[in-house]
């Protein structure tokens, strides 16, 4: 097998990959793939399919149920990938409404996803040439080596959307709920101190651990007004909130000019 | 052929911060052709090229400049201080592989290509300097267009665009993959 084809049978997490006729015959993490014609060209070769003559039915059942199976929903990637389970059920019923005449080969409804993923194909396989040549580029320096790629010098964090943070928010609020719900406190919290108190905090170079942080708020309603002091920062791109693996806490930095700094440093 | 030219530009190579390129070595060396320059760079290149030497003369960027040997990288590297270069993403070089082949681009033909929203991911790309843009589509709500950079050229390695794989090389790749999986 070639680095090429091993690099990218690699890229989906197959467990396990033997055959058998259960159900699950392979479980695929969502994560693994960039995106949905990523998974659509998996499983098109995982059946060994002719990419110019599609069993849409097939390919469309394979991946809603691939969809259904994964556990853990990202909002902002499932709308792409329900986007292309739309145009497969869409393809799918252009092919079964009656015509009149015989539809010409270029009028092929299938004729759309073809093209598309012909040339995601293509650009999959230049990126694992790109690779190659990236990697032997990396290891000839000159003198003025060039700098390390701006950003590249801390690990490749998942920057986490909106939906994670309030899923870790959720989680916070349950967990205080419970600790005093039977305290009842006077004091108004504004947000305009919450947010400077959070920028003061992030200035100072701080890492903020997200849970931790909220933990440390005295009452419910203040744990609320940080949060979104901290969901206005993000989003006015002045504080970056990164997740290292799943489930693990979300940590928040303010963000500097181009470069961010590492919560490592 | 004239050893002292080879010598010359050696020497003008070595002290070059950037890739040197033909033509600033004819405006150096006036009156010597092109062919006679390019005849003693060859033989530099050579000479270097064969064992009994830690650097060579790699042709990037346009130009020619030393650098180490691939061998040397991990001396290279404890001399720097340096524990690893971090390579691209999956998804930065997805993004940036269909900005080579589909530029001038827009936003939104990259994120079609690949079917995922490229927004952030052309942000990182253009922080890192592998991509600019290059100005405005007169299409509606004016999105920016995208090329890549002079530095994306020297990172792979390439002269110019042209050396990007070709369609030759791509289904070749392709032929492979489909083969091993039979």
């Amino acid at each position: 097998m070639t680095d090429a084809a091993s690099e990218f049978l690699e890229t989906p997490e197959i467990v396990p990959p033997a055959e058998t006729d259960g159900r699950d015959i392979y479980q695929v993490r969502l994560e693994a793939f960039e995106g949905p014609l990523d998974l659509l060209l998996f499983l098109i070769r995982k059946k060994k399919i002719d990419i110019h003559d599609i069993p849409i039915a097939a390919i469309t059942r394979d991946y809603l149920d691939y969809l259904d199976r994964k556990e853990r929903i990202n909002l902002d990637r499932e709308a792409e990938f329900l986007f292309i389970a739309a145009l497969l059920i869409y393809i799918k019923s252009q092919m079964l409404l009656p015509r009149e005449t015989d539809l010409a080969e270029q009028e092929d409804p299938r004729q759309v996803l073809v093209n598309r993923l012909l040339e995601f194909q293509k650009v999959r396989a230049a990126c694992s040439l790109l690779r190659e040549r990236e990697e032997a580029q990396l290891l000839e320096w000159r003198r003025n080596f060039l700098p390390p790629l701006a950003g590249e010098s801390e690990p490749d964090f998942a920057e986490v959307s909106l939906f994670d943070l309030a899923e870790s928010f959720f989680l916070m609020m349950k967990r205080k709920a419970e600790a005093d719900t039977r305290i009842i406190r006077g004091r108004d919290v504004s947000s305009e101190e919450k947010m400077k108190e959070l920028l003061g905090l992030l200035r100072d170079g701080q890492v903020l651990d997200f849970l931790a942080y909220f933990e440390t708020q005295a009452s419910l309603e203040e744990a609320f007004v940080s949060f979104f002091c901290l969901l206005e920062l993000v989003k006015a791109r002045q504080a970056v909130a990164v997740q290292d693996e799943l489930f693990q806490t979300i940590r928040v930095w303010i963000r500097k000019d181009g470069r961010r700094a590492g919560p490592h440093e | 052929m004239n050893e002292g030219l080879k010598d010359i530009i050696e020497a003008l190579i070595f002290i070059s911060q950037e890739p040197l390129t033909i033509e600033r070595m004819k405006a150096v060396l006036e009156g010597v052709a092109g062919a006679e320059i390019q005849a003693a760079l060859d033989e530099l290149r050579r000479g270097y090229e064969a064992a009994g030497h830690g650097i060579r003369v790699a042709h990037t960027g346009g130009g020619y400049i030393f650098a180490t040997k691939p061998d040397h990288d991990r001396w290279v590297r404890r001399l720097l201080q340096i524990e690893r270069k971090n390579k691209l993403s999956s998804a930065a070089l997805e993004s940036l592989a269909a900005v080579a082949y589909h530029q001038p681009v827009t936003q939104a033909e990259i994120s079609a290509i690949r079917g995922v929203d490229s927004t952030y991911t052309l942000k990182t790309l253009l922080e890192k300097k592998l991509i600019k843009i290059v100005g405005r589509k007169k299409a509606p709500g004016n999105p920016l267009v995208y090329r890549t950079s002079e530095r994306f050229l020297l990172y792979f390695g390439l002269n110019s665009l042209d050396e990007l794989p070709s369609e030759e090389e791509i289904s070749k790749i392709l032929q492979e993959e489909r083969s091993s999986e039979g």
